[in-house]
């Protein structure tokens, strides 16, 4: 070691005594060097690029579409709806695994690698080093999920094409509007993302479990799920931020409808200013003594946290039916009625048959029923449209019933498949003679559960 | 100016009390060695001196500045490690420095190449740190801390894991600094490598100073060194050790003498013992003054693993004058 430099000997008071301005800055900056350079991380960013563009791909090589999906019958017919498509499965599963892979480690890797010793002893606080650990990590979860989008954007853009997009009442989005609109779909995950970011940051630091942090995020995104389908009541589900995933679907209406979204962006910050409360309270009272023998060997960390959790999940499935329903029989015979008839105006219009403007089919108004012990609430529905068509020699018109099997989620979004005796098929040629999407062989909507 | 003091600090552990009412002060300049068995509560104060744990009761300055938890400005001007020092393995040596430099704002590569060059990684930074031997993370750990430019250096056990070049330039690096004026408390249960180093000491003993002054109060107080003596007749040279004032010795139980005795002293016995006929076979250092101070301080600590049980009651004997 050869010492040739010489140390000067400051007073208190000079620069060498003076902790430099900007801690949470050089902290954040140290944490996006730290994670930008971990494998984990990189593969994570390369899947976020790539599979939507293998999915894009498989589409193009097969027929089949993810109909049980919101538009996912319509991935052949427009590339926005591919993106759709990606970001629905992003909120439900991709956004808990990337928080996870990203943050729920942040805080129990440097107990792994035991350089919490490190990090706390120079010129940043505790504080500092929280936040700015705290603000790398949302920043990557965001940036990776935003990459996911605009990846799924460009995948289906090119692959499948920026054909207008059907919204959920029927009729056509124009292909900008299509576009802005899916990236504003996007955005929406945004607060939920930062949630479940700061959840795997509170399992990172209560737990001081990597593998815990990286999982528990994911886990706790499919108990939100099974949650979604418990119960009739609609202010336990949207306590949830499994629930803030899918507020984008009231932009794809006409009129479109902010009450979830909004509602989905107040809880998203509820659980992170909670999550980020006790994790700062758990981390600022930590003694760093070393790791004690019972905290390596034992499993009573996990076990509580798993306990807790639990309880937590029992106690929101328990909760299942409070408040009002957001699914009755009349929102969604409201919502079904004027959707069924624009979609039919869109298919005429495909066969290339003359439709006026404003032309509307006679309806009678349908009705709607709930396969279930209650009336109401989410689950299987059965809704009987009546048409009237002008039969040849029939004075008056008679009305033909068309039946649909209606799947409706506790957010009032449906999926509408009817047998093809009236409908047709799911595909048929178009006036060019191309093979396309029948509108109304499945009829997708929303409507506002609040 | 007090670049350190530390009173009354108390910490337990559950049922484990290991700091009970340590006090500890270092003038500037100083160089300090901290010293006790393992467990005596050598990391737990440097763990508090840092603000990585929060003492049950007592109180901390630093450079008259005091030092509150869980964070404080006081730290300015402090650096070191506390047990062996620990990096993002999955970085180079020089990409873990540039990240301290970027938290201690005090990012610079012409900085981080001197830090590497000076604890002899220049050829090495840009490894992996997982590929480090113990003794190169324990020079990154100094080459750490030197980036910071602190005016107070605490050290935990420095020379863990350096081979012997390394000891001995960590040895250079130490008085170099305290050369310029960096107060320096370095902690060991090795004495032998930091009696050199420092000019004074602080032993600890289940969590409690049990001795704190100079190195001129420690020898002036410190019992005589023990050696183990293999020679041709070892009833003679008992005799001639009841004839020379200062030395002491008894048989020991793996053969040969135990002997205690200042090295002054030493010399004119061994020649007494040629001049008898006594051929001297072999000499053993077994504890040097501070050595035999440290382990009559702690004695129910560890001790070497060659020392004869005569030892202790030697060192009993040499402490009570007798």
């Amino acid at each position: 070691m050869s010492t040739t430099s010489v140390l000067p000997v400051d007073a208190p008071g000079s620069s060498a005594f003076t902790r430099p301005e900007d801690g949470i800055r050089r902290a954040y900056r140290a944490e996006v060097r730290k994670l930008s350079s971990q494998i984990v991380i990189r593969v994570v960013a390369l899947l976020c690029l790539a599979v939507p563009f293998i999915f894009a791909a498989l589409l193009k090589v097969q027929s089949g579409a993810p109909a049980d999906t919101l538009y996912g019958v319509w991935v052949h017919s427009s590339g926005f709806a591919v993106s759709l498509v990606v970001l629905a499965s992003a909120g439900a599963w991709g956004v808990p695994l990337i928080a996870g892979a990203v943050a729920g480690d942040i805080f129990s890797s440097e107990d792994r690698y035991g350089t919490w010793k490190l990090v706390l002893t120079r010129s940043c606080t505790r504080s500092d080093v929280f936040v700015g650990k705290l603000l790398a990590a949302a920043t990557f979860v965001v940036g990776l999920q935003l990459l996911t989008g605009l990846a799924s954007m460009a995948a289906g853009v090119l692959l499948v094409g920026a054909q207008s997009l059907v919204n959920l009442n029927g009729t056509l989005f124009s292909p900008g509007h299509s576009a802005l609109l899916v990236f504003l779909s996007w955005l929406t995950l945004i607060p939920p993302a930062i949630a479940f970011t700061a959840v795997a940051v509170l399992l990172s630091i209560a737990t001081r479990n990597g593998i815990l942090g990286v999982i528990a995020p994911f886990a706790l995104a499919l108990a939100m799920q099974l949650l979604l389908l418990v119960g009739t009541g609609i202010w336990s589900h949207l306590l949830l931020i499994g629930a803030a995933v899918f507020a984008w679907h009231g932009l794809f209406n006409v009129h479109a409808y902010l009450g979830p979204l909004l509602v989905g962006v107040a809880v998203s910050v509820i659980w992170t200013v909670v999550c980020i409360d006790v994790s700062w309270a758990l981390l600022r009272r930590r003694d760093f003594a070393g790791t004690p023998v019972s905290r390596r060997q034992g499993w009573g960390g996990p076990v509580r946290v798993v306990v807790a959790i639990t309880a937590a999940v029992a106690l929101i499935a328990i909760a299942g039916n409070w408040g009002p329903a957001g699914v009755t029989a009349k929102r969604l015979r409201t919502d079904l009625t004027p959707a069924f008839n624009q979609l039919t105006v869109l298919q005429q219009r495909e066969l290339g048959r003359h439709v006026p403007a404003g032309a509307k089919l006679t309806l009678v108004l349908p009705t709607c029923n709930r396969r279930g012990s209650v009336p109401y609430g989410p689950g299987e529905w059965i809704c009987t449209i009546y048409v009237q068509t002008p039969s040849p020699g029939a004075l008056p018109s008679q009305p033909t019933a068309v039946a649909y099997d209606v799947s409706v989620n506790w957010d009032g979004c449906y999926k509408a498949q009817s047998p093809p005796a009236f409908i047709g098929q799911q595909m048929m040629r178009d006036a060019h003679g191309h093979n396309v999407v029948n509108p109304l062989y499945t009829i997708y909507g929303c409507f506002d559960p609040l | 100016m007090a670049a350190l003091r530390a009173s009354g600090i108390v910490k337990r552990f559950e049922t484990v009390c290991a700091l009970d009412s340590v006090d500890l002060a270092l003038e500037t300049g100083q160089v300090r060695g901290l010293l006790g068995p393992n467990g005596a509560g050598k990391t737990t104060l440097l763990r508090v001196l840092f603000g990585l744990v929060a003492p049950d009761a007592g109180k901390v300055e630093l450079f008259d500045r005091p030092l509150e938890w869980p964070e404080s400005d006081a730290l300015e001007g402090v650096a070191g490690f506390v047990e062996d020092p620990s990096f993002y393995p999955y970085l180079s040596g020089r990409v873990n420095l540039e990240l301290l430099a970027e938290l201690d704002g005090r990012a610079g590569t012409a900085k981080i190449d001197d830090a590497l060059a000076r604890v002899g990684l220049a050829g090495r930074g840009d490894d992996r740190v997982n590929g480090y031997s113990t003794g190169m993370k324990q020079r990154l750990g100094i080459a750490a801390a030197l980036l910071r430019e602190p005016r107070l250096l605490l050290l935990d056990e420095p020379s863990a894991g350096l081979d012997p070049a390394g000891v001995r330039d960590m040895g250079e690096l130490v008085r170099e600094l305290a050369g310029h004026g960096v107060t320096i408390l370095l902690s060991s249960h090795q004495i032998v490598e930091v009696e050199g180093m420092c000019d004074s000491f602080t032993m600890l003993r289940r969590g409690r100073v049990v001795w704190d002054g100079t190195a001129e109060q420690l020898r002036a107080q410190a019992p005589a060194s023990a050696y183990h003596m293999h020679c041709s007749d070892d009833a003679r040279a008992l005799e001639l050790a009841g004839q020379q004032r200062g030395v002491r010795a008894t048989p020991s139980q793996r053969g040969g003498l135990a002997l205690a005795v200042d090295l002054g002293v030493l010399d004119s016995y061994v020649l007494a013992l040629g001049s008898a006929g006594v051929a001297v076979r072999r000499l053993e250092l077994l504890a040097s003054p501070v050595e035999s101070m440290f382990f009559a301080l702690t004695s129910d600590s560890e001790r070497p693993r060659n020392e004869p049980p005569e030892l202790a009651e030697l060192d009993r004997r040499a402490l009570a004058g007798t």
